[in-house]
């Protein structure tokens, strides 16, 4: 089973032209972990066209959104090291790799790929409400995970050949994971008070 | 059963649901499933039955309150998750488990995997109507189920993992019986493997059937037994090794057809190796503590790690971040692309084979959905 190829990184460099952030570390056993971040989301499918080509399996899709910096924290810095964080400008967003603004809204895909034992983690950074293209297309195993990301996550995936609802009902408002969605409503106040509540509101209407 | 009254002329396709609840197993899941008279036209899978919010639940709990909410999120397979959860939080701290901790994380492991690939084998004596068969090997098992409930307390979740090592130890007693139920259960397996190799009810209704083609196989991306009945040599604890399996006889079995009797013949023989692998650590388990000594500070990171679960490979990704809740836990279970081969291994079969092909993946619906 082939693994990683030793010239990855200047040849998923050549299909994604905006730049890439590579790294990599093998342990003992000869398994490597290698990341790669793209500085334009747009070049996710030329990169996944590489790695289809050399045979790699996409394993896992991860949609998060990175929280932003907090602001408690950087005050423990300052009372710490007051010279290091008067360098850090105040106020401007963090910003990715790319340039996306880390501001907690901001979401990051992450594409883990397993070649041959190997991992490969692709990320993407995109804008809440944004868009990216769909590795369908390539790799029928992007099929779930993308239409679990559009569930969680106020994202559009482009050019998804069934972008249906995965696990969460069309009834329930989308992304999910961007809201606090309390106890009694998840469970549709089947325990706790909102159930009583329910039973003494239909009583008295009645 | 159809027949053929020349009355039903006209070859009319119905939609026709199988499922949420008992397809092959306690667990919901909802087909919707296009046939032709008796013959499987094409299957629509609808998810979410059992969907119970755990990823959101473990960025709310402490790296260590989710090594003890990730074993709960399968029973069958309880041991992985928690153990891949630690794995990726080592990675992250850069901590080298104890060289006694490997060893009983694979008979931990292992020990998982025969009562697993057991259950399933059993299941499907059952689903073939075999019930005779079916009692006996879930005899066979309940040796696995006792071995499990002396070693670690429990008969399901193992409580065995933590970060750092493991959770309980091997003394000589313990070894004693380990030894004692191991010569039960091996000739047991044997005798299983010998029925499910020869016997004309199995060998009739589960060889051809749900025909998975190895290029259909990694088109879907399947992992575990069901990869490995289709001809992908693919085991991570070969081609990844974690814990002791780089210094254990490892035998990962591969069968070519594709079948669904291929897919029970593969668990029998990893049921049987799972047997060797924990002997194996019996005779060489080294000496020295079985965890790290203090709580370990987990730092900000991201890492991955992956084993390979009774059903396949199992990842885990995790991000931390300076909370002692992790700012980010994925996993992706070995089901979770399996399922997707269920369209080719239906397409094609009859209506009576159903349940039996669906079984033949192993599914696992709580670990699919979370």
């Amino acid at each position: 089973m082939t693994r990683l190829p030793e010239d990855i990184e200047s040849r998923l460099a050549a299909v994604a032209p905006a730049g890439v952030r590579f790294e990599k570390t093998t342990d003992g056993h000869g398994t490597t972990v290698a990341w790669l971040e793209l500085a334009d989301k747009d070049d996710l499918f030329p990169v996944g066209e590489l790695l289809k080509e050399i045979g790699a399996r996409l394993s896992m899709t991860t949609a998060s959104a990175p929280p932003a910096p907090e602001e408690e924290e950087e005050e423990e810095t300052e009372a710490a090291e007051g010279e290091e964080a008067a360098e850090t400008p105040e106020k401007a967003p963090k910003l990715s790799f790319g340039g996306t603004a880390l501001d907690g809204t901001a979401l990051e895909l992450a594409y883990h790929f397993d070649v041959g034992g190997d991992t490969l983690t692709v990320k993407a950074h995109v804008v809440q409400g944004g868009e990216i293209d769909s590795l369908t297309p390539l790799f029928r195993t992007a099929d779930w995970g993308e239409r679990e990301m559009m569930e969680l996550y106020s994202l559009t995936v482009r050019h998804h050949p069934d972008p249906r609802r995965l696990f969460i009902d069309q009834g329930i408002d989308p992304a999910v994971f961007e809201r606090l969605i309390p106890f009694s409503t998840l469970v549709n106040s089947a325990s706790t008070k909102g159930l009583w509540e329910k039973v003494l509101n239909k009583k008295g209407g009645a | 059963m159809s027949s053929s009254h020349e009355t039903v002329a006209t070859p009319e396709t119905f939609t026709i649901p199988v499922g949420p609840l008992h397809v092959a197993l306690e667990e919901p899941m909802y087909f919707k499933i296009d046939v032709s008279g008796e013959t499987v036209n094409a299957v629509d899978i609808n998810a979410g039955h059992v969907h119970r919010g755990i990823e959101y639940l473990t960025t709310k709990r402490t790296i260590f309150q989710n090594v003890i909410l990730t074993e709960r999120i399968c029973s069958l397979c309880s041991n992985s998750h928690p153990e891949s959860f630690a794995m990726a939080a080592e990675t992250i701290a850069g901590l080298e488990v104890p060289e006694r901790a490997l060893y009983l994380r694979v008979i931990a492991g292992e020990v998982k995997r025969l009562a697993s690939n057991l259950f399933n084998v059993a299941i499907l004596a059952h689903l073939v109507g075999y019930e005779t068969l079916f009692m006996h090997v879930m005899e066979v098992r309940e040796i696995a189920q006792d071995i499990k409930e002396s070693v670690f307390g429990n008969r399901m979740d193992l409580g065995a993992m933590c970060i750092g090592g493991v959770r309980y130890d091997v003394d000589d007693e313990i070894a004693t019986l380990l030894t004692r139920e191991l010569d039960r259960i091996e000739p047991e397996v044997d005798r299983i493997i010998d029925t499910y190799r020869t016997n004309g009810s199995i060998l009739g209704r589960t060889r051809g059937v749900g025909v998975l083609k190895r290029e259909d196989a990694l088109a879907c991306g399947v992992v575990g037994p069901v990869a490995r009945a289709s001809g992908i040599d693919y085991d991570v604890r070969m081609v990844a090794p974690y814990a002791a399996y780089d210094r254990l006889p490892m035998t990962v079995h591969t069968l070519v057809d594709g079948d669904v009797w291929s897919r029970a013949m593969i668990r029998l023989a990893e049921a049987k190796t799972a047997i060797e692998l924990i002997r194996a650590c019996l005779r060489d388990l080294p000496g020295g503590p079985t965890h790290l000594d203090d709580r370990p500070d987990i730092p900000r990171g991201e890492a991955i790690a992956k084993v390979e679960a009774p059903r396949g490979e199992l990842v885990y990704y995790l991000k931390t971040n300076d909370n002692p809740e992790p700012e980010r836990v994925k996993w992706r279970v070995p089901t979770f692309m399996n399922w997707d081969a269920l369209k080719y291994m239906l397409t094609g079969a009859k209506i009576a084979d159903i349940a039996i092909i669906v079984n033949s993946i192993d599914p696992c619906v709580s670990c699919t959905e979370r």
